[in-house]
């Protein structure tokens, strides 16, 4: 009997994912609406007002985004850890999380090209002896659990030998930790260091030796209609010049971040 | 301590995230109620022998973290089937199952605890099987049952608090984006935590009050 | 037939590190049962000694570990007390979570156990000249134990299955910390998860497994 019920669940499944098989950019423009993963606790690019509605950086791209395409927008919000999941389960269609565009990760997501560029700093606790990023070692340093910063902390910390790594879940829980003395040091994007000024007794001490880290929006791996879009929406959006107008809103005056790399194609 | 910026709008907010802590709590406990009364009727009815893969099934469920099972859940079913389906249904069906895996063993629990011999003098009397089970059994093993019951129904409520796992916002979780925004952990935990308590601690009573009233004869 | 493509190989790799995380899982259970145990006996010595404010602390304790989750306490345990100044580390913000969470639980079991007890062989020791203390080590105390046998193997599984909360305090080195920090690099979620389960399952099989082979020892008059 079990066997039975087992099939026929098996053949439902079948049935149903047979039709699933349509191109995901088709897909969102049937539906008339985008679904976009976006963090909220990463003030410049996402946060909420006092209403507690989403805003930020990337929630300004979703919409423009979804505008592009005659679609509503949908913010999902996820936690750094949770957004790949959130995207492979099919919650969102895209996810505008400030996803850095590593090689592990394209494994398993499809990218499009870098949308954005962080800088990232050495974040400390007032009180702690720290001039430049090495006097990390020996600390206990944390950062958001699966971001580009934790992943290159934690192979620091490997390396010196000593100190500790503690993976947080959520950017807040890191800059709590942190102003309470629970980590004496962390490594966090330089937008976000300098937006996160309403933690008390945290102070930014020294960039971070990584090469910039570039962020890219990410979707289903074999979307290459959504993502050959995406890529095309990106140019237009630094060819038009919103992208430095959303980097003034958000993000402040000065020049914002050059996406290409010299002297190789995309 | 009580000088905060929390306005209307946020406790609003954590207002509606209290709600769907209680309407998950409200569905699972439900239908695990339903699941769990059939499986422990399945149980006891068959024989250890025969229910083996049931209970093998249902052991499973009591013995591994619920954290572990939703995030198993979705991935399974909305990666590897492919299907497009919520979170909230996701966090319902699990903690559905969850329930049931706990509310079987209560309900076998309940029914054993009906003497044999008042059950074979039901029968004899000329009861059915059926008639034998509301008229004579189902009286006697609620009582049995419902304290332990009643626990079960709070610690899914409590347990409810981890389907933030699979993006369902509920009191915990408009917590922590509340925390995110107002800087405040302390303060806000201690409203969460109070919430918790307040409708926690009088079911609890309730049941306690219950078992001893009832273990008496 | 799927659309998934599972890579087992891949997650299968990552077995020793999820085999050692399972080791810091076993033994965070164990010792947050060893401390949760030695409180309750404490917190029920608390109720019974007909001091107000021990019985207010105890009952305070009992109420508020058995009427808030699990996940809420570990999260006050590690950023409430760091709100004033005390630092635990990851783990001991774990251990001392789901310890404080097993003493309110086992207190309450303790409590129904003592009713089970007749009040005549308190005084009956008694009237033999042994202290108080006495009379509740070597007559109530054992039997108290043996009675909620049952409940704390069951706590012990909950211990078992509450360390994998550890990941809102950042514990990164018992099994769900391992997985979900190899899930946030490989996004292997489906087999990762599956191997975790698996392990899980046989940790709570092979803890209550001993559990009865000791009670079979200890219990055997």
């Amino acid at each position: 009997m079990k066997t039975s019920v087992f099939a026929a669940g098996l053949l439902a499944v079948t049935a149903m994912a047979l039709p699933a098989q349509a191109d995901k950019l088709d897909d969102i423009i049937a539906s008339g609406t985008l679904r976009c993963a976006v963090v909220l606790d990463f003030p410049p690019m996402g946060s909420r007002d006092a209403s507690n509605n989403p805003i930020g950086f990337d929630v300004d791209y979703c919409n423009d985004l979804a505008a592009a395409l005659g679609v509503t927008a949908e913010i999902v919000e996820t936690t750094f850890p949770e957004r790949i999941p959130a995207l492979m389960s099919g919650r969102v269609d895209v996810a505008v999380a400030s996803t850095s565009d590593t090689l592990e990760r394209a494994k398993t997501v499809g990218f499009s090209i870098p949308y954005y560029a962080f800088e990232n700093a050495v974040v400390a606790r007032e009180g702690v002896e720290m001039a430049t990023w090495e006097d990390m070692k020996g600390k206990v340093v944390g950062a958001t659990a699966g971001t580009y910063e934790a992943i290159w902390l934690e192979g620091k910390v490997k390396e010196w030998g000593e100190g500790e790594f503690r993976p947080y879940q959520t950017q807040a829980d890191v800059f709590l930790a942190l102003s309470q003395g629970q980590l004496d040091a962390t490594v966090a994007t330089v937008e976000v260091s300098e937006a996160s000024g309403n933690f008390p007794g945290i102070k930014i001490v020294d960039k971070a030796p990584m090469v910039p880290d570039y962020v890219a929006l990410i979707t289903l791996r074999e979307e290459y209609g959504l993502i050959n879009y995406m890529n095309l929406f990106i140019n237009q959006q630094v060819r038009t010049g919103r992208y430095a107008e959303l980097y003034k809103k958000w993000v402040g005056e000065g020049e914002p971040a050059n996406l290409t790399i010299q002297g190789v194609y995309r | 301590m009580f000088d905060t910026a929390l306005t209307t709008n946020d406790l609003i907010f954590l207002a509606q995230g209290a709600g769907m802590t209680l309407v998950v709590t409200a569905i699972s406990v439900f239908f695990g109620t339903i699941l769990g009364i059939i499986f422990g009727v399945i149980r006891y009815q068959v024989g250890p022998w025969w229910a083996a893969p049931l209970t093998f099934v249902l052991d499973v469920f009591r013995s591994i973290p619920l954290l572990i099972q939703l995030v198993l859940a979705n991935a399974f079913v909305t990666t590897v089937l492919g299907w497009r389906i919520s979170g909230f249904t996701v966090a319902c069906g699990v903690l559905s199952l969850y329930t049931a895996a706990y509310c079987a063993e209560i309900v076998r629990g309940g029914i054993e605890a009906v003497p044999a011999t008042l059950r074979r003098a039901a029968r004899s009397l000329g009861m059915t099987w059926g008639q034998d089970m509301t008229y004579v059994v189902l009286p006697l093993a609620t009582r049995v049952a419902l304290p332990s019951w009643i626990g079960l129904a709070l610690g899914v409520m409590k347990d409810s608090a981890l389907v933030y796992i699979v993006q369902v916002v509920e009191l915990l979780k408009s917590t922590q984006i509340l925390i995110t925004r107002l800087q405040e952990p302390l303060f806000l935990l201690m409203i969460c935590g109070l919430f918790y308590f307040l409708i926690s601690f009088p079911i609890a009573r309730l049941g306690g009050y219950l078992e001893k009233r009832w273990s008496n004869d | 037939m799927f659309n998934y493509n599972f890579r087992w190989n891949q997650a299968l790799n990552s077995l020793p590190q999820m085999l050692e995380g399972a080791l810091v899982t076993m033994e965070i259970a164990i010792l947050s049962m060893v401390i949760g145990i030695s409180v309750a006996i404490l917190l029920t010595l608390f109720r019974l000694s007909g001091n107000r404010l021990l019985y207010a602390i105890a009952t305070t304790w009992v109420e508020i570990a058995r009427n808030t989750p699990a996940l809420f306490q570990i999260y006050m345990v590690h950023f409430g007390l760091g709100g004033f100044g005390i630092h635990l580390s990851p783990y001991l913000s774990l251990l001392i979570g789901i310890a404080f969470n097993n003493a309110g639980y086992l207190a309450e079991n303790f409590r129904g156990a003592l009713k089970a007890i007749p009040e005549t062989q308190t005084r009956a020791a008694r009237s033999l000249g042994m202290t108080p203390i006495q009379a509740f080590q070597n007559v109530i105390l054992p039997q108290m134990l043996r009675i909620s046998f049952l409940p704390m193997t069951n706590q012990m599984v909950w211990a078992i299955l509450m360390t994998s909360l550890g990941a809102v305090v950042a514990m990164n080195t018992d099994l769900y910390g391992v997985t979900s920090d190899l899930n946030a690099r490989t996004f292997r979620t489906f087999e990762l998860f599956a191997i975790a389960a698996v392990i899980f399952y046989v940790i709570t099989k092979v803890i209550t497994l001993s559990a009865r082979l000791l009670a079979a020892r200890l219990f055997r008059y």
